[in-house]
């Protein structure tokens, strides 16, 4: 039997699903990845730090703010900038939005579909209007907090170097705090939805890293930690973790203590679970997400959690901020070179971003590993677990059922393809 | 606004109340008023003054230059609805509510003034009763202004307003001097500030006279026919070189309004609403017709089109100037267009006449001589190219310079509309003359003019004509004669009277036989010469008045030769019935400057190289020095 | 009945097609007036013959050109949706380098087929456009409007400049900022200005920018030949010619 997916559906990002067995053995399984590369190191180098961020965001249009956020992070690391509290406020909340509006955009739009029976969001408007407009609303919600704090929700206008060249107006995050306590019955009404979802059973553990080192469920962190036991600093990334390129993909996979790892919402949960806000573990526990699971299709459910998570803490987040007042800063003028490594835990995982830059703010060379490149080689390698468990199904069925497991991951293949080491001679 | 008989802000003697008045006052007011009205005024925001609602007193600035918003952005907003309408069977059209109340804080009083200017071309002709509605319910409160180096109202006279606001702020030390303008002013005052309406009035302040950073060096009435013009000036390529084009000049301006109209439909495409938007006749596509074409295509043709709206067209309609020097289009401007600066430019070009550099007049254009030929044995036809194509009657003159030898006065041979080339016929007789004749063809000359007054030929026309030619004398009649001859039907019957030494002198003999012989004119020769062997009459040419057969009612006679021979010609004339009005005298004196400065030429009172040296009878009988010696 | 649009991705960060879904206030009433038939991110499912393919992305590799003919010829209206699309945008600047050394410093020996992204024009007609980086949702609305009322889309012939005087900000060139506001197409309201940015000319240039006075004002605030390039090298390098 031979399944062959081109332009997987409901996915950021091109990619083809390609099965082959013959007589109960697999032989084949792999997810190609298509998507052309777009070089973006070259778009980089010699370029000025004003224009690092946003050039770096058009990798990708649903995590351009995480994105943004790490890469101006990475710059402030090499050019040895510090960032204040408000800043550091600011930022955080404008990730929270960010994980707000990427994981309901795949939770409703992307997986619902699956569990409904559909082929996409769009024919529930007749048979389930109040579903969709409630998806809609808390979308709206999410991109709200992204407009406020960052200008536009897709690639950012106001962060830069040092802080933000404009600051939301008080009046309006009191509107977004107000529309976050708004929410809650909206939230509780999708996590209903999604208690009633038969989450497939399939157990394959494999490492799962993340970030670490701030207080709370990690946003942005220190050090890099896996339930392999790795914990190293962010900056000593490439020593525990290895890309590789694999003949059928414009992406490189990667490996750290194992052959394949996780990151996203399923490692996070596993790591740092215990640090969720007070309604996320409620819902996590409700939902039957236990610590120590090892299931990828619940990944799903760990992204539920998160977005409750988020939207708590944002307003617990708004108003710290509010307390302090919004301040005008003055932006640096840095006039140094250096090497600087961040990372940040995008909606798909730890992304990380590292420049070098010369002595006048211009770009030597940049790495980046982005969140879904790591999942690859363990999304494969579930597969090929997958795969021989289901070869009772149809065809059609076992299809299906290889594609939620991928949408599971919620890959991003544009960022994947574009972010690629490169050492300029 | 109409005044009450007593007029509002005056106590009953008439006298004008300023009343005294904080910035506490000023808040409290503020804050009254925003019960009923919404109130705009000037406010920072993002390092910026903006014009805007106020929403807290304290953020309103009264002190400030007009880096914001005209007015015009709440009169005239750049997005208005005009009306909404639904498809689907009936279109029905839904008008839109009234205008909201509004204060207006803080306008200068040059945009008062362009408060005018916006009055006198939307209420002109068809009202706009948007405009109209948005006008009336608008409180205008004026305050004093900070002038920067954009400034340039005292130029255009709009530095203080005497009205057009209904309220007016001026600053004074302790505070602020409160005048009304208006009776909607002063029952504003009573009910929203009666503290300081109760107060008694105080002096008003000297009058102190504003420093703005620019200004125009003349004074502004003299803008419209300086514009008028300067249509083709070189300038307006300049400043269209400079422009982007992106509109900031008109957008800023309180006085602009040109407006785009569009229809925006609703998300279901059943509904929607027609809005005007501010245009600009800076942008592409503004006089774009159906078709494609532009007929404003560049900027030279954009901004020119601006500065003469703004100074020229509207004032020659309403007296007013449509600028009102507030300067925002230069603060704007990122290529740094000023209009103060183009307007100075063109006006000091223009202030001095056009002036040549000293001696100009005197200098002569050089001419190729293009042919040389023999006419007799003394005399030679010379053609002369010019840079261009001359203009001058039969009977002017040239003044032509062999360098080193000097410049004479040469009659023009040939007729006017030949172009850039003309006929000198030269005898050598002096120096000058003699070296002439030496020239080839190639060689170069200089000239100077047409100098003088020719043949009056539209009095000409229809009437016979009598031409008397002695020696000489028959070049001036020749240029008359190819000037007859280009338009005969014009004319009625030509006779020539030649009168010359020998046939050998006779001038022009081919092409006089050739003309007639065909029928275009009688020519009738007289030598005095013996044997002269052409079997003419031998004699003067005063005996060829014989046998002439002349009406002299639709004649005119023109004569050209020696003086002497006037003396027995004119007197011959006479006698045949010819006025001394229809008798015309090529009267040739020495003329040396063709300028009228000279005095060479100068016969009794006249100067003939300026009224000359055709002139009729009557005007030179009186010359006892010309002809009745 | 309800006209057929479709949504496609090429090369490019699928923001363009993420911001038609941001638009939540509005998103059911249009899906009251079209029917989405395919839309890969959020659909399962292909289409068959559309009204509408508003497509997103650049073109790199043969598949990509084969896939695109075959969009281009069960559709009716074709639009570039976004600055990939319509002038290549961001992905052109890999223009600059040689493509054979790219490939080999970034995989090695593992040939991967890659062509330099173009815009769709490239390959196909395009009927019309949104531009930016990404598009604007509102300009979106109003395109697919006019469309669906049969009338050519009109975009604004001026520049971002009379955008940010309405708004009221302050010129970034008075803060020594060079800004390609003034020969950059009109449409997003100034978004970059107001947040503070400068604007980047994601939007592409006007159809007639005044390139002498601009490259003075330019010249005058200090930049150099070089630097007034590397400026427009963000989003309008298939502006320039040799690609």
């Amino acid at each position: 039997m031979k399944i062959a997916v081109q332009h997987l559906a409901r996915i950021e990002g091109h990619a083809h699903l390609v099965v082959d067995t013959a007589a109960g053995e697999l032989l084949e399984c792999r997810l190609e990845i298509v998507e052309s590369p777009r070089f973006f190191e070259p778009l980089l180098q010699g370029r000025h730090y004003s224009d690092v961020a946003p050039i770096i965001a058009r990798i990708c249009g649903v995590c351009s703010n995480s994105h943004t956020l790490v890469s101006l992070a990475a710059s402030e690391a090499a050019l040895g900038v510090r960032i204040s509290t408000q800043t550091r406020r600011l930022r955080k909340l404008l990730a929270f939005g960010e994980i707000l509006q990427s994981h309901l955009l795949q939770l409703y739009f992307m997986a619902v579909p699956d569990y409904l029976g559909v082929p996409s969001i769009f024919p529930l408007i007749q048979r389930q209007r109040e579903l969709v407009s409630r998806a809609l609303r808390l979308k709206k919600l999410a991109n709200d907090i992204c407009w406020a704090v960052g200008g536009r929700p897709v690639h950012p206008v106001t962060p830069c170097l040092g802080g933000f060249s404009a600051l939301p107006a008080a009046a309006a995050l009191q509107d977004l705090r107000r529309q976050l306590v708004a929410a809650l019955p909206d939230l509780e009404q999708t996590v209903e939805l999604f208690a009633g979802f038969e989450i497939p059973a399939f157990e394959r553990p494999t490492e799962y890293l993340c970030l670490s080192g701030e207080p709370g469920y990690p946003v942005f962190g220190e050090a890099i930690i896996s339930s392999d036991g790795i914990c190293v600093r962010v900056d000593e990334y490439l020593e525990v973790i290895e890309e590789y390129c694999v003949p059928h993909s414009t992406a490189k996979f990667a490996r750290a203590s194992r052959d394949s790892y996780m990151v996203g919402p399923l490692a996070r949960f596993r790591n740092a679970g215990k640090s969720l806000s007070p309604m996320a573990r409620k819902v996590a526990s409700a939902l039957g997400l236990a610590a120590n699971t090892s299931n990828p299709y619940l990944g799903l459910i760990a992204r539920l959690v998160e977005v409750v998570h988020c939207a708590e803490e944002s307003i617990h987040l708004i108003d710290d901020i509010l307390l302090d007042g919004l301040r005008s800063e003055p932006l640096p003028t840095p006039n140094k070179g250096g090497y600087g490594v961040a990372a940040i835990e995008a909606p798909r995982g730890t992304l990380f971003h590292a420049y070098r830059y010369d002595a006048n703010g211009c770009i030597l060379n940049a790495d980046c590993i982005i969140p879904t490149a790591q999942n690859l080689a363990n999304i494969e390698a579930d597969l090929r677990q997958l795969v021989p468990t289901r070869m009772h199904l149809e065809q059609d069925a076992l299809t299906r059922e290889l594609e939620t497991l991928v949408r599971a991951y919620d890959p991003c293949i544009s960022c994947s393809t574009h972010l690629l080491k490169v050492d300029f001679v | 606004m109409t005044l009450a008989v007593a007029p509002p802000g005056t106590d009953p003697s008439g006298t004008t109340l300023w009343r005294p008045l904080s910035r506490n006052d000023i808040d409290l007011l503020v804050r009254s008023l925003s019960h009923a009205y919404e109130v705009v005024g000037a406010r920072e925001r993002r390092g910026r003054v903006v014009l805007d609602r106020i929403d807290d007193p304290a953020e309103l600035l009264l002190e400030y230059s007009p880096k914001v918003h005209s007015p015009k952005k709440f009169l005239f907003p750049n997005w208005e609805k005009l009306f909404r309408f639904r498809l689907g069977g009936k279109v029905l059209l839904e008008s839109e509510r009234a205008a909201v109340p509004r204060v207006i804080f803080g306008m200068h009083p040059c945009d008062l003034h362009a408060v005018q200017i916006l009055d006198d071309c939307l209420f002109e002709g068809e009202a706009d009763s948007a405009y109209r509605a948005k006008r009336e319910a608008t409180i205008l409160i004026g305050v004093d202004c900070v002038p920067d180096e954009h400034c340039f109202c005292t130029s255009m006279g709009t530095d203080r307003s005497a009205g057009g606001f209904d309220l007016f702020f001026h600053r004074v030390a302790e505070g602020y001097l409160l005048q009304v303008g208006s009776e909607r002013g002063e029952a504003l005052l009573r009910r929203h500030a009666p503290q300081v309406a109760s107060r008694p009035g105080e002096p008003p302040m000297p009058w102190q006279a504003k420093q703005t950073g620019t200004g125009l060096r003349f004074p502004f009435e003299s803008l419209a026919p300086l514009l008028g013009e300067a249509y083709d000036h070189p300038i307006w390529k300049a400043v269209g070189e400079k422009c982007l084009g992106c509109g900031a000049c008109t957008l800023m301006c309180p006085s602009c309004y040109c407006f785009n109209v569009e229809d925006r439909m609703d998300i279901d495409l059943e509904g929607g609403a027609r809005v005007r938007t501010w245009d600009s006749c800076q942008f592409d596509q503004f006089t774009r017709v159906s078709g494609g074409s532009e007929f404003r295509a560049n900027q030279a043709d954009r901004q020119r089109h601006r500065f003469f709206r703004k100074y020229k067209y509207l004032w020659e309609k309403h007296q007013r100037t449509a600028c009102v020097g507030c300067g925002r289009c230069s603060r704007e401007c990122l290529a740094r267009i000023a209009p103060t600066e183009v307007l100075n430019n063109l006006f000091e070009e223009r202030a001095l006449p056009a002036l040549k550099s000293p001696g100009a007049e005197y200098h002569p254009q050089l001419a190729d001589i293009v042919a040389v030929e023999d006419l007799t044995a003394n005399e030679k036809i010379f053609r002369l190219r010019l840079d261009g194509p001359l203009d001058f009657s039969p009977g002017a003159f040239m003044a032509v310079s062999v360098f080193g030898l000097g410049e004479a006065p040469f009659t023009i041979a040939s007729a006017p509309g030949s172009g850039a080339e003309i006929e000198i016929v030269v005898r050598a007789a002096g120096n000058l003359t003699r070296a002439l004749h030496r020239l080839r063809a190639g060689d170069t000359v200089g000239v100077r003019g047409p100098f003088g007054s020719g043949f009056p030929l539209q009095e000409f026309q229809g009437k016979d004509l009598l031409l008397v030619a002695g020696g000489m004398g028959l070049i001036t009649l020749r240029s008359l004669l190819h000037a007859i001859l280009a338009r005969r039907a014009d004319f009625g019957r030509v006779t020539l009277l030649y009168g010359a030494k020998d046939v050998a002198d006779i001038l022009f003999r081919q092409e006089l036989l050739r003309w007639h012989r065909e029928g275009l004119l009688d020519c009738r020769f007289a030598l005095r010469a013996e044997n002269n062997g052409w079997g003419v009459l031998r004699g003067d040419v005063t005996k060829l008045f014989k046998d002439l057969e002349i009406v002299p009612a639709r004649s005119v006679a023109a004569i050209s030769g020696p003086a002497a021979m006037y003396r027995f010609t004119n007197p011959l004339l006479l006698r045949l019935g010819f006025s001394e009005e229809s008798i015309y005298l090529n009267l040739e004196r020495h003329m040396k400057c063709g300028l009228g400065k000279c005095g060479k030429c100068r016969i009794n009172d006249i100067c003939v190289c300026e009224c000359g040296p055709i002139f009729p009878y009557s005007r030179v009988r009186h010359l006892k020095e010309a002809i009745e010696r | 009945m309800k006209r057929r649009i479709g949504f496609f991705d090429f090369t490019g960060c699928e923001g363009c097609q993420l911001t038609v879904l941001n638009l939540e206030d509005t998103l059911l009433d249009l899906l009251d007036l079209v029917e989405i038939v395919e839309f890969r991110e959020v659909m399962s499912g292909s289409g068959g013959e559309l009204d509408i393919a508003f497509v997103e992305g650049s073109i790199c590799r043969p598949d990509e050109v084969e896939r695109l003919q075959a969009i281009r010829a069960r559709s009716k209206t074709l639009v570039a949706l976004g600055a990939c699309a319509d002038t290549a945008g961001v992905n052109a600047l890999s223009h600059f380098r040689d493509l054979q050394q790219l490939q080999r410093d970034v995989y090695g020996d593992h040939p991967t087929p890659a062509g330099r992204p173009r815009p769709l024009s490239a390959v196909v007609q395009v009927d019309c456009r949104v531009p930016g980086c990404p598009i604007d949702g509102q300009e979106f609305l109003s395109v697919l409007k006019a469309l669906l009322m049969g009338k050519p889309p009109e975009l604004p012939a001026y520049a971002v400049c009379v955008e940010c005087k309405l708004a009221e900000l302050p010129c970034t060139f008075d803060q020594g900022i060079v800004c390609l506001g003034p020969v950059t197409r009109a449409g997003c309201g100034a978004i970059c200005l107001l947040g503070g940015d400068r604007c980047r000319g994601c939007r592409g240039m006007i159809d007639n920018p005044r390139a002498q006075p601009y490259d003075r004002i330019l010249v005058e605030h200090g930049l150099s030949e070089a630097d007034i390039l590397r400026e427009f090298r963000t989003f309008n390098m298939s502006g320039e010619k040799g690609q």
